[in-house]
């Protein structure tokens, strides 16, 4: 499912490389639940971007279901974004003064589909992530775990196979991060893949992650198969 | 120096063109650095670094086409605004023909603009693929472009500098009226017979490029472009001036005309670029059919606009001129 290889971002600075990312390999077999862990500053969010395709690699490898991401030119990026990855923000990245219907069909331009489509399929990813109550909500008239909620329904709206987390419980308390991980565990019994990035402790409890992965700067430090 | 360099037009216009200049001249080593290491197969760091500068690149040449389109309409209203201040020159045709520059630097501006569209389209067609199969070839085109800024640079200078001012020049009536005992139409034509072949090249163009024959659009268009200058300097435009004697190209891009000369000239080379741009990407297995589209719709316009002259000018006055 996400293949990478020899990975590395850097910056030049003053004809110096600073990594971000050192010699990255990292293998995500299809339906598995990865948690990327390591203290702010490590790379993970970095790490995520680029397998989003929001960023580029310095050089190295990133495969996604056999295309390589990494070498995607821009207007094929979009598209397969919107396809085959979701992705939960930290600070939710929801768009202000739209409610949660419009936002979750935000995915849904690249698809071209029609209104009511889109619109059906919106709300079946609110009723999933259990949030559809709240669909006439604009982003300021929910909490933060109601939000969270919101953005993993955006995320799910296209169907995609790879969901991708960057620290979805930062800016949640203990009860509604329990929320988010019983939706998490919703999508993995469909089958999603599912990479974390995280450091909060709560998802070392989880039951269902494949591999807890540390990254310190810039480097794996260890992979442990759960 | 003359008091040229001091004219607010021109001062302008060599601000632009320098600007243009250290773009292009950016472009064209990061271009060359392109051509010599590309290599899609490879994820090195500077094979990675070679395809976000392939996008720096595009949108340089997106902007360098952009200013240079604006800039040789601005360029032909510049000339035309420095007749004032030539001795002799009533429009532009006097001023363009201060010098043996002119002309030339006209005509690789015309080809500078049409490169980059060639280059524009070939990049559009390049990124609708994963892998850029078009990448050589269109850098190539790039650095064909950015070579003709080069060259159109020297003669811009060139032609600014060698107009002596203390020297009158020829103008409208004198170099494009009917000079007795030469026959400036050309392959030994009358009007009649240029008119013939102006209709049939534009029937024969469009019917070539309905009938997707590209060797035959590319030999009509050009021919149709090559007469048609003809057919609108020396009849078409005397409709337009509504006087018989006058034979000009540029007169037309004046407020006495509504500017209609750049709507003249701009359909025709429009319509010809397109369809030389669709000839050659057929050429590559590509389809594209809005440049076919605006191909045949541009030099329509052209074909419709000038009839409509001579048309008008009868059903006003019961005569042809």
């Amino acid at each position: 499912m996400v293949i990478i290889e020899n990975l590395n971002k850097f910056y030049e600075i003053d004809g110096q490389k600073q990594y971000i990312l050192n010699g990255i390999n990292l293998s995500v077999q299809k339906g598995e639940c990865v948690i990327l862990k390591g203290v702010s500053g490590s790379g993970k969010t970095t790490l995520l971007s680029i397998i989003a395709g929001l960023d580029k690699p310095s050089s190295g490898k990133v495969i996604i279901d056999g295309e390589a991401v990494s070498k995607l030119p821009d207007m094929h990026l979009s598209k397969f974004r919107a396809k085959k990855i979701g992705i939960v923000f930290q600070n939710f990245n929801l768009l202000e003064g739209v409610n949660l219907l419009d936002n979750t069909m935000v995915p849904l331009i690249a698809d071209k589909i029609g209104l009511k489509e889109a619109k059906d399929k919106a709300l079946n990813a609110l009723k999933l992530a259990n949030i559809e109550h709240k669909a006439n909500k604009i982003p300021s008239e929910l909490s933060g775990g109601e939000k969270q909620r919101g953005a993993i329904a955006r995320a799910l709206v296209a169907n995609p196979n790879l969901i991708l987390c960057d620290e979805p419980t930062a800016n949640l308390d203990r009860e509604n991060s329990l929320k988010f991980i019983s939706a998490l565990k919703k999508l993995h019994s469909m089958g999603k893949t599912l990479i974390i990035a995280t450091h909060d402790p709560i998802f070392e409890e989880l039951d269902f992650k494949h591999k807890v992965v540390e990254i310190s700067q810039g480097k794996i430090g260890f992979a442990v198969d759960a | 120096m003359n008091e040229l360099f001091l004219n607010n037009y021109v001062i302008v216009y060599l601000f632009s063109e320098t600007v243009l200049f250290l773009m292009a001249l950016y472009a064209f080593f990061k271009d060359i650095v392109i051509l010599k290491y590309w290599d899609f197969e490879s994820f090195s760091a500077r094979q990675l670094k070679l395809e976000k500068q392939g996008y720096l690149l595009s949108t340089i040449a997106t902007f360098i086409f952009a200013l240079k389109f604006i800039l040789l309409i601005y360029f032909v209203y510049m000339i035309d605004s420095l007749s004032i201040i030539i001795p002799g020159a009533m429009c532009g045709a006097g001023v363009i023909s201060a010098n043996s520059y002119g002309m030339p630097l006209l005509f690789i501006k015309l080809t500078t603009i049409f490169t980059f569209l060639l280059f524009l389209t070939l990049n559009n067609l390049d990124l609708k693929a994963k892998n850029y199969p078009l990448l050589k070839l269109k850098s190539w085109v790039l650095l064909a472009a950015l070579l003709l800024i080069f060259l159109e640079s020297f003669f811009d200078l060139s032609y600014l500098f060698n107009i002596d001012l203390s020297v009158p020049v020829s103008c409208c009536s004198a170099l494009f009226g009917n000079l007795e005992g030469a026959n400036p139409l050309p392959f030994g034509l009358n009007i009649k017979n240029l008119l013939i072949l102006y209709y049939t090249l534009y029937i024969a163009s469009v019917l070539a490029i309905l009938l997707e024959n590209r060797f035959l659009t590319a030999f009509t268009l050009i021919l149709f472009a090559i007469i048609s200058y003809y057919a609108v300097v020396y009849f078409f435009g005397t409709y337009i001036y509504q006087l018989p004697t006058h034979k000009c190209p540029f007169c037309m891009m004046q407020k006495e005309y509504y500017y209609v000369g750049y709507l003249v000239w701009g359909s025709l080379f429009i319509g010809l670029f397109f369809g030389l741009i669709w000839v050659i990407i057929g050429f590559l297995k590509y389809k594209n059919k809005t440049a076919k589209q605006i191909a045949i719709a541009s030099i329509s316009l052209f074909v419709v606009l000038c009839s409509s002259y001579v048309l008008f000018y009868y059903l006003k006055n019961g005569v042809f001129l």
